[in-house]
């Protein structure tokens, strides 16, 4: 178990900057979520930390030690990689013991130590098996044991369950916040899917273009996002923003109409945008009070309903659990709950 | 399909018969009449010629002589010494070309400035014909006019500059050596394209779990290529088994016999003392020895990859 520390680490490829000026500090058992779109330089970070690429500036410290010039096997992590990276001429024992008997372990401990994390994972069955006999659920369990096996300082998930399936997906989900709780080792997990990332993370790390976002719990990335790219990318479906420009304390619309906004937020600002999450917008039939909206689309969830509107020419979505919305009518109107709305300044940053 | 119902006790007429019976005869007719025409009477024809007294210098000769070849050839001391002398010459051709191909395959596997021109380079003895490598390689060992010689006498390796070819107690390395430096890019290409399809995550992972790059290679590289490794070995060894060019540009079979192999025995019996039907009786021995080779070897294979299943 382990602390870790990144101290304004960068990494270039070639004359191209990847990560820039990432500073990160990890608790002790701590379970972190890197999440981003592709390209945001997650995984380089992940790797960073590995020992899989070098670090080009900066440092990181696992347990207070500077890891920058040691190899990953001098690091004490172990990693589970998307492809799961499995042995495919080793069998499912010998895949998880191979870090064991490259230490020389002696042969009982191999056997208890491989036994204890197969009857964690429900792989009893399948120790004699090869890799290329199990299912991608089955692979991904084994990539965890050949982790657990040995007990490192720190868990790396690089995107492990995007070849999965969703229902495995889901499942495997549930199981490897289980198995964190039982370990309590520090994870650090790389993802592109925020919903993995909501419910797997202790604290959430938001990445874009190199650069961290926002780092804090799920519900602070949910209820407060630091800025524009946060508030878009946590939640599904995405969260509306409709961008005007304050006076009187009102959002003037591009159209003419304007928002009220609450007593909380500066009453002239100039460019703005307000956000708010399609779960929070408050539906009523055409002609109540609110702005109207034309109804584009409408898709039922099955437990939900997801209204598609047209709002000052843009794409506007309502989340609804009331089945009337089935069949809304051509248009609809909208109104919004002060404590729901989010207000962020022309640079994309909350206010 | 819109079949109109047979009455069960109709039959068709015996030439309709005859005709659907033959229709898929007569699709497979060209390939039949050529397969037939270019590969197995040849081979016929070439196996009847172990059984006949076929001389090209005896007017007289050409006729049935059942297993006498056979008889002579099992009391054949020179045939004995070209049987054992081609297991040397396969074993350590083979094996030289292997062990320099992959070490050759794992260089070019290292990104480097300039990867490419080296790939297309090292290539290169592939393409020289074996006649001329052969000669080259002759000249090479040739004190008069090559260099080698004289580089062993200054490293003390030899007590004066003299032609390990003409030597019976090495000259079997000359041929050995050039077939090496001939055939290590057929190894090098094989064994680097197996080398670029292991997935790079592997390595990645067993850096992690704590391999040393020598025990990746035994974990990780060699597993991989251990099929590819073990086809190619195979068809290599009967390659080289019947390559007689350089050994007959070479040394021809000299000094005293000494590098004579099966191959260049069938060489020397055909077409310098021009008995055909001997040659063919050899030949059909070292066949049905590569054949049994072969079959041991694919056995092999398939229990191996059995093993893996």
């Amino acid at each position: 178990m382990a602390t870790m520390e990144i101290r304004s680490a960068s990494k270039n490829y070639g004359t191209i900057r990847v990560l820039d000026d990432i500073n990160l500090e990890i608790g002790d058992g701590e379970f972190i979520v890197l999440v981003g779109p592709s390209g945001c330089g997650k995984s380089t970070l992940l790797r960073m930390i590995a020992g899989l690429e070098e670090i080009t500036g900066g440092e990181i410290r696992i347990d207070d030690k500077v890891m920058n010039a040691l190899p990953p096997k001098a690091r004490d992590i172990a990693m589970v990689f998307q492809s799961y990276a499995l042995y495919p001429h080793m069998s499912v024992a010998d895949n998880m013991s191979y870090s064991l008997r490259l230490r020389k372990t002696d042969k009982p401990t191999i056997a208890e130590k491989v036994r204890a994390a197969s009857s964690k994972l429900g792989l009893d069955a399948l120790l004699e098996r090869k890799p290329k006999a199990l299912s991608g659920g089955q692979r991904q369990r084994v990539a965890m044991g050949r982790a657990i096996v040995r007990q490192p300082k720190a868990f790396l998930f690089d995107e492990p369950l995007s070849n999965l399936d969703a229902r495995l997906r889901e499942q495997m989900r549930a199981e490897i916040r289980k198995l964190h709780r039982e370990l309590g080792a520090t994870s650090i997990y790389v993802t592109h899917d925020q919903v993995e990332a909501m419910t797997l993370a202790d604290r959430i790390v938001a990445m874009h273009g190199g650069h961290i976002q926002q780092v804090g719990t799920p519900l602070d990335l949910y209820d407060r996002p630091a800025n524009l790219f946060v508030a878009g990318f946590i939640g599904s479906p995405g969260m509306n923003f409709l961008k005007g420009n304050i006076a009187d304390r009102q959002l003037h619309l591009h159209d003419g109409r304007s928002v009220a906004l609450p007593e909380t937020m500066p009453a002239t600002m100039g460019d703005a945008t307000l956000g708010i999450r399609p779960e929070h917008v408050v539906l009523s039939p055409a002609g109540s009070d609110g702005l109207e909206a034309a109804v584009e689309l409408v898709e039922p969830t099955g437990h939900g309903i997801i209204l598609h509107l047209t709002l000052a020419g843009e794409v506007f979505k309502v989340l609804t659990h009331d089945r009337v919305w089935l069949e809304p009518g051509p248009t609809v109107c909208v109104s919004f709950p002060e404590e729901a709305l989010h207000l962020f300044n022309a640079e994309g940053v909350r206010v | 399909m819109t079949a109109t119902p047979i009455p069960a006790t109709y039959r068709r007429p015996l030439r309709q018969r005859l005709a659907v019976t033959l229709e898929p005869w007569l699709y497979c007719a060209p390939v039949l009449i050529l397969i037939t025409a270019v590969m197995l009477v040849p081979l016929i024809l070439g196996i009847s010629y172990a059984f006949r007294d076929i001389q090209l210098l005896n007017p007289f000769s050409g006729g049935f002589v059942g297993l006498e070849h056979f008889k002579t050839l099992g009391q054949d001391d020179a045939f004995l010494r070209a049987l054992r002398n081609t297991l040397w010459w396969t074993g350590a051709s083979v094996f030289f070309q292997l062990a320099f191909g992959l070490i050759l395959a794992l260089l070019l596997n290292v990104p480097f400035a300039g990867r490419g021109l080296a790939q297309s380079l090292v290539f290169l003895p592939w393409a020289v014909p074996t006649f001329l490598a052969g000669l080259n390689w002759a000249w090479l060992f040739n004190p008069v006019i090559g260099p080698i010689p004289h580089w062993l006498f200054a490293l003390g390796l030899m007590d004066e500059p003299s032609n390990i070819l003409a030597d019976p107690s090495i000259a079997m390395w000359g041929p050995i050596l050039a077939a090496t430096w001939w055939g290590i890019p057929f190894f090098a290409i094989t064994l680097l394209a197996a080398l670029q399809s292991i997935p790079k995550d592997l390595y990645e992972a067993a850096s992690i779990d704590g391999a040393s790059p020598i025990q990746r290679f035994f974990s990780i590289t060699l597993p991989y290529l251990a099929p590819v490794i073990a086809i190619t070995v195979l068809l290599r060894t009967v390659w080289v088994a019947n390559f007689a060019d350089l050994i007959i540009v070479m040394t021809n079979g000299g000094p005293a016999d000494r590098t004579q192999t099966v191959a260049s025995y069938i060489f020397t019996q055909a077409f310098k003392r021009l008995d055909f039907g001997y040659a063919s009786a050899v030949a059909l021995v070292l066949l049905a020895l590569l054949l049994a080779y072969s079959m041991v070897i694919l056995v092999f294979r398939q229990k191996l990859s059995n093993r893996d299943k």
